[in-house]
């Protein structure tokens, strides 16, 4: 024991004498220096594809700012770390804040990662711009006024967005639905705002099954046994990741698709496996907030389809949008405080008030976050068709858009309140 | 002679790191800190008694929920009374899930410790107005000593008094094994490990003796437990998981579990090359897995094994 002892100070010893060498004196901040932006993207698990296809999205906005110059003569530097566990990115995100001393932070996607950082970000005071993760939970009651935190739109945008077509569409047309969402607050937020939204039009709607597959699942045989028996007349999923063509899959092939209809508020996440062969014409199918085919796209969202296209050979979704849309805010707002100071390099306080309200082009349409810290955008969503000859997965037509004024709560209302204020 | 001086200079830098190391090297103490305590409570189990457990990130987690519920929804912020609060639930848990588990050794001993974390982790998911499901409760800064540090913010006070807090926790919590583990009591759980018959025919109650390591290493995991949440902020499922509880695992064996510090050893290293692992590239995963398997090949005795002239009792 006593060896061991011995030999444990020895070694710890040591490590603590090299830890204890400050790494982290940076020089004093010149002018030219670049500008460091923390990325928090999710690398591994279900998670992973949209954590890149953010990625891929802020990288095209790096690649472009730096070619025309940075950011007032800075050129933007990004430091990437994975999103993970809340645990993790947490030490992630103190890492960035702390060792790597960056001047924002973006990205993270999942809604307990996003609870976990938002204090984090506030106890830091490091901008934080999230991709996603944004829960009622989490605008209500973790964080009702942030400063250092900048979100996303609502979870519930899409769920609001599809109930709204549902109503469009099929009002009178069905009685019995059935809800196959995963089971986390995405999906539970989802779900519950969908049947607010039937009660509030008055669509007196039964419900037949409530499933809630593990986010990630990989095999649906049990829910599609349920729905089959179930029989109801639409089936409401807000599935957004590789489980999706697994379900619709594994649904078409228990006679499913033939004559119930689909609400798929977020599978555009996963567009390109959606393959005719299984996916219906005729379902209500959203891609959030980017639809690569969209007939009214600017010259800019078709260039960054046409790069994504020939460097990664797949069409692109709706979280390169929410990235690049980050990185251009931060660089509109730094601009906006920078006329404000004499175009000077802006103090963090100035870029969070020249922040809020900032409105920028994203690759769909122009975007803004709202004086609380919320992002706005327009979202996509239509009925599938499989006519078109390009694709062999399905795509919109016609394609529906709705901003987040119509689909989106406004500041300091509850959820529900808002919509049974709705005029019907 | 030179182990006691090394042995002062480790705990000296250990004192001084607040002053010396950057705010974040601190802050990578901190989970470190946590993770030791409850890896010297799961050596009881695993080094001393030769029980491999597979949940024990059950107890870690029970301790971050603890510290979570308490300073949200009960107003409790010392953290004394959560550190007591959270060895006393994890006793209470440990108490029926340990007499079902020591009925049993080996890889049916790890299944069910297994099948019980994983039973905590669909708990923690499912039960949405206790628990908080995927998204967790949020666990508020403790007072320290009734000490609420306003003047300090959150890095000022994790890298100042909390530092200090977990540091003097860890100390008292390996003297406390340390007495354990050279009792009487440790010397039995050790003749358990060696041959749970010939123990038996001594008059050590063998069975009996397994459940008092369960619940004293449960205690342990749980006040880690609600010492990593504060750093964190926040309790989520995925500390119960089945990979939390193979991490520790990891830990244990990185260190070197049969030495009394290898889960102090194996804690701090994980931490530290986790943190430089992922940073260098996405597939830290892989990194990790392939280090595992060159430590359980070429070095079982783990780090603290590679320098030890003689295998401690």
């Amino acid at each position: 024991m006593r060896t061991t002892r011995r030999q444990f100070f020895t070694l710890t010893g040591g490590a603590l004498a090299a830890a204890s060498l400050r790494l982290d004196v940076a020089p004093a901040l010149a002018q030219a220096a670049p500008v460091k932006l923390g990325i928090l993207a999710a690398k591994a698990g279900v998670l992973a594809p949209v954590g890149e296809s953010g990625l891929r999205g802020v990288q095209w906005a790096a690649e472009r700012i730096n070619a025309a110059g940075g950011i007032l003569g800075r050129k933007l530097e990004l430091v990437i770390e994975e999103e993970s566990s809340p645990k993790d990115t947490v030490e992630r995100f103190r890492k960035l804040a702390l060792h790597d001393k960056v001047d924002a932070v973006s990205g993270a996607i999942s809604t307990g990662v996003g609870l976990a950082l938002g204090p984090v970000a506030e106890e830091m005071k490091t901008i934080w711009l999230s991709w996603d993760a944004t829960t009622q939970k989490g605008v209500e009651e973790t964080m009702p006024k942030p400063k250092y935190s900048f979100r996303s739109t609502d979870n519930e945008c899409e769920a609001v967005m599809a109930s709204i077509l549902t109503g469009r569409h099929w009002k009178g047309k069905f009685k019995t639905v059935a809800g196959i969402n995963p089971d986390y607050s995405y999906g539970r937020d989802n779900w519950a705002a969908f049947l607010a939204i039937m009660k509030k039009y008055g669509m007196d709607v039964q419900v037949v099954s409530e499933l809630w597959p593990k986010l990630g699942a990989t095999d649906f045989t049990a829910h599609v046994a349920a729905l089959a028996q179930a029989k109801p007349d639409l089936i409401f999923s807000c599935h957004w990741a590789g489980d999706t063509p697994i379900f619709m899959k594994q649904a078409h092939g228990a006679g499913l698709t033939k004559s119930t209809k689909f609400v798929l508020t977020t599978g555009g996440g996963v567009h390109e496996s959606l393959k005719k062969e299984f996916t219906p014409e005729g379902a209500i199918l959203g891609y959030n907030t980017f639809y690569f085919e969209h007939a009214r796209a600017s010259a800019l969202a078709r260039e960054f389809v046409r790069w994504h296209q020939e460097k990664f050979k797949e069409w692109p979704n709706y979280e390169s949008d929410h990235g690049y849309f980050t990185i251009v805010a931060y660089k509109t707002a730094v601009e906006r405080a920078a006329r404000a100071a004499g175009s000077k390099w802006p103090s963090q306080d100035a870029i969070i008030q020249a922040l809020e309200g900032v409105e920028a082009e994203s690759l769909s349409g122009p975007r803004r976050y709202r004086e609380d810290h919320i992002m706005e955008a327009t979202f996509f969503q239509g009925i599938t068709t499989h006519r078109n000859k390009a694709y062999d997965f399905v795509t919109i037509d016609p394609v529906e858009t709705m901003t987040t004024r119509q689909i989106q709560k406004p500041s300091g209302v509850g959820l529900y309140d808002w919509i049974n204020g709705w005029k019907v | 002679m030179i182990a006691r001086v090394a042995g002062a200079a480790a705990m000296l830098a250990l004192l001084l790191a607040p002053v010396l190391a950057s705010p974040y090297q601190l802050t990578l103490l901190l989970p470190a800190f946590a993770y030791a305590i409850a890896l010297l409570g799961l050596n009881l189990l695993f080094g001393t008694t030769g029980l491999l457990s597979f949940g024990h990130a059950l107890f870690v987690a029970l301790g971050a929920y603890t510290a979570a519920w308490l300073t949200t929804r009960a107003g409790v912020l010392a953290l004394e009374a959560i550190v007591l609060a959270a060895a006393a639930l994890a006793a209470v848990i440990a108490l029926p899930v340990g007499l079902l588990c020591v009925r049993y050794v080996k890889i049916s001993f790890g299944m069910l410790t297994l099948a019980f974390g994983m039973l905590f982790y669909s708990f923690l998911y499912k039960f949405y107005l206790v628990t908080g499901g995927d998204e967790g409760i949020r666990v508020l800064r403790p007072r320290l000593l009734g000490q609420t540090f306003a003047g300090l913010d959150k890095v000022g006070f994790l890298t100042g008094p909390f530092y200090y807090y977990a540091l003097a926790l860890l100390v008292l919590a390996a003297l406390v094994m340390r007495r354990i583990v050279r009792s009487p009591f440790g010397l039995s759980l050790r003749a358990i490990r060696e041959n749970p018959d010939k123990a038996a025919f001594v008059g050590v109650s063998v069975r009996r003796y397994r459940f008092y390591a369960f619940m004293i290493a449960a205690v342990f995991g749980a006040v880690g437990g609600a010492l990593l949440a504060v750093p964190t902020g926040l309790a989520d499922p995925q500390l119960a998981y089945w990979t939390h509880s193979g991490n520790l695992v990891f830990m244990l064996l990185l260190g070197g579990f049969h030495h009394f510090l290898g889960p102090v050893v194996g804690a701090v290293v994980f931490i530290f090359l986790q943190d430089a692992v992922m940073s260098l590239t996405a597939y830290w995963r892989f990194v990790f897995g392939a280090l595992l398997a060159v430590v359980v090949i070429f070095f079982p005795g783990g780090l603290l094994g590679l320098l030890a002239r003689e295998r401690p009792a």
